[in-house]
């Protein structure tokens, strides 16, 4: 695919840098406590632990929805601790998100929310029309191109989503259980997908409950647990899970 | 409706239709009050034309002499022989019933009425002294003459117009702060209905001048569109005031033709309800947006 082709931003550093991070809703309790982790380029990691765990609120900091209320962060080598408004969007745009309920938009067409990263950054059309229809062939939406997201099922919409999170050629990819709607085979061509995006230069980053799948992968996993987060080397098996058995 | 890409499905929505229309309503007003200034300013350009440099000089008739024939001939050479008079002349009989006959009817009336001689004195010069040479010999010559140099009626309809364009100055102002207020408030309320649509926006790398960019242009669309029915509201309303003045009697309302620069000011009131609802549009985004995280 030619958008697999396409030269990719390099930076100085690791993609993603905690350093005892904390997060706290508002004046509720922190749901993150002193998380260090390094998610270093050209990584693949997935991300495990029990609901309510953490998970969706580790990423949130990492696609810049929040600012830690502790700690430091570094995004691509840079601060962005405490990120003025103003700069997040050019770091955001180095980043591809998949959100467990999609978060498409209702009045676009398939085509459209593929190709508003490309818009918004500003991409010429025909350089878009090229990007989007090869990716979504890619995904096996080319039949469903111009359909609206609602008139979709789960799992094409899902498809939809990480086809949108991966147009930009992002340094990192979150994806929040971005094979929970889907059969085997589909979630299969989308792990393959993801691989060859983190082939071509891309950090992943895959949030998920199914054991069956980190087990199939040999990549390192951070498993979170009441807010404290642990990498795990391929192949181990959190504590939790052993105690579970 | 111009089409215009947008993200935000905001075409449709409920608040875009109440701006078209308010927007259309306060260009409907702001025309009106532009005309009704332009016309004042007309009508007043076209007495001042006339009356500036002028006296008008009455010589009542009295029981005992028909007009005082003597006076008047001698009145009209002393000042034809001035410097600062091009010419004094008695205003014709004709003139005069011509000039009643709005007033009075077109009948022999006028001619048995007892009215007084007018005598018309152009000036070389409008000022004081020249003003006041020509009241002196005059009284001197004729002493119950009255002199009516227009100036006191004159600054007393300067100053209606002027309170007219007050009036259409304060509309004006309050039309421009209207619509802005109208622009803010469906503004905000659009924000809140598409909050979750503008955090993927943002997610996806977009800035908040770029949301702000797709409101801006949807205020634009509707204030030249909501404009243009604003002017399409005010033509018929001018023909039936044309009409109406049409049916008046010819003398009491002068021919006023409005001049270019008045039809100018109306066809761009769209493009300025326009630019003004865009500008506000950008400003409010981008106000809000900047509180969020």
């Amino acid at each position: 695919m030619a958008i697999l082709r396409k030269k990719k931003g390099t930076f100085v550093g690791d993609t993603v840098q905690l350093e005892n991070v904390a997060l706290r809703y508002g004046d509720g309790p922190e749901v993150l406590h002193d998380v260090s982790l390094v998610i270093p380029q050209r990584s693949f990691h997935f991300l495990t632990g029990p609901s309510g765990a953490g998970k969706t609120s580790l990423m949130s900091l990492m696609y810049l929805a929040r600012h830690p209320s502790r700690g430091r962060m570094r995004l691509f080598g840079d601060d962005v601790t405490a990120l003025k408004r103003n700069k997040a969007a050019s770091f955001r745009r180095r980043l591809g998100v998949i959100f467990q309920d999609f978060r498409l938009l209702n009045h676009l067409s398939a085509f459209d929310n593929v190709a508003l990263p490309l818009r918004i950054a500003g991409v010429a059309d025909t350089v878009v029309t090229q990007n989007v229809t090869e990716l979504l062939t890619w995904v096996g939406l080319e039949e469903f191109m111009q359909a609206h997201p609602s008139t979709l099922s789960g799992g094409q919409q899902q498809r939809v989503a990480i086809a949108r999170a991966v147009v930009n050629r992002p340094n990192l990819i979150l994806a929040d259980e971005p094979t929970g709607n889907v059969d085997d085979a589909i979630a299969l061509r989308l792990m393959q997908l993801f691989i060859e995006m983190h082939k071509l230069g891309s950090s992943v980053i895959i949030a998920t409950h199914n054991e069956s799948l980190v087990r199939q992968f040999p990549f390192p996993r951070l498993h979170i647990e009441k807010g404290v987060v642990e990498a795990l080397p391929a192949g181990a098996t959190p504590p939790s899970s052993v105690a579970e058995v | 409706m111009l089409k215009i890409r947008s993200d935000l499905p905001l075409r449709g929505d409920s608040s875009s239709r109440f701006v078209f229309w308010l927007v259309a309503i306060l260009v409907f007003m702001a025309a009106l009050a532009v005309t009704a200034n332009s016309y004042v300013e007309a009508l007043l350009t076209g007495w001042n034309q006339s009356v500036t440099g002028t006296l008008t000089i009455q010589i009542p008739t009295d029981d005992s002499a028909t007009n005082n024939a003597d006076d008047v001939e001698n009145l009209l050479n002393i000042l034809n022989a001035q410097e600062s008079a091009v010419s004094a002349t008695v205003v014709p009989a004709e003139k005069m019933s011509e000039l009643l006959e709005p007033w009075l009817g077109d009948s022999t009336l006028i001619t048995d009425l007892p009215l007084p001689l007018l005598i018309d004195v152009q000036l070389t010069a409008n000022t004081p002294d020249a003003v006041q040479t020509i009241v002196d010999l005059t009284k001197k010559t004729a002493p119950h003459a009255i002199i009516e140099d227009h100036r006191v009626w004159l600054n007393r309809i300067v100053g209606l117009a002027e309170g007219f364009s007050a009036i259409a100055l304060s509309v004006m102002a309050l039309v421009t702060g209207a619509l802005g207020l109208i622009v803010v408030f469906a503004t905000r309320a659009s924000l809140t209905e598409y909050t979750q649509t503008i955090d993927v926006l943002h997610i996806v790398g977009a800035k908040d001048g770029y949301v702000a960019g797709q409101f801006a242009r949807r205020a634009l669309v509707q204030g030249v569109f909501g404009g243009i029915a604003g002017l399409a509201l005010y033509g018929p309303a001018l023909a039936a005031i044309a009409w109406l003045s049409s049916r008046v009697q010819e003398g009491l309302l002068p021919d006023v033709s409005l001049p270019i620069k008045h039809w100018l000011i109306i066809l761009a009131l769209p493009v300025i309800a326009g630019i003004l609802a865009m500008v506000t549009a950008n400003m409010t985004v981008r106000r809000i947006l900047a509180l969020k995280i």
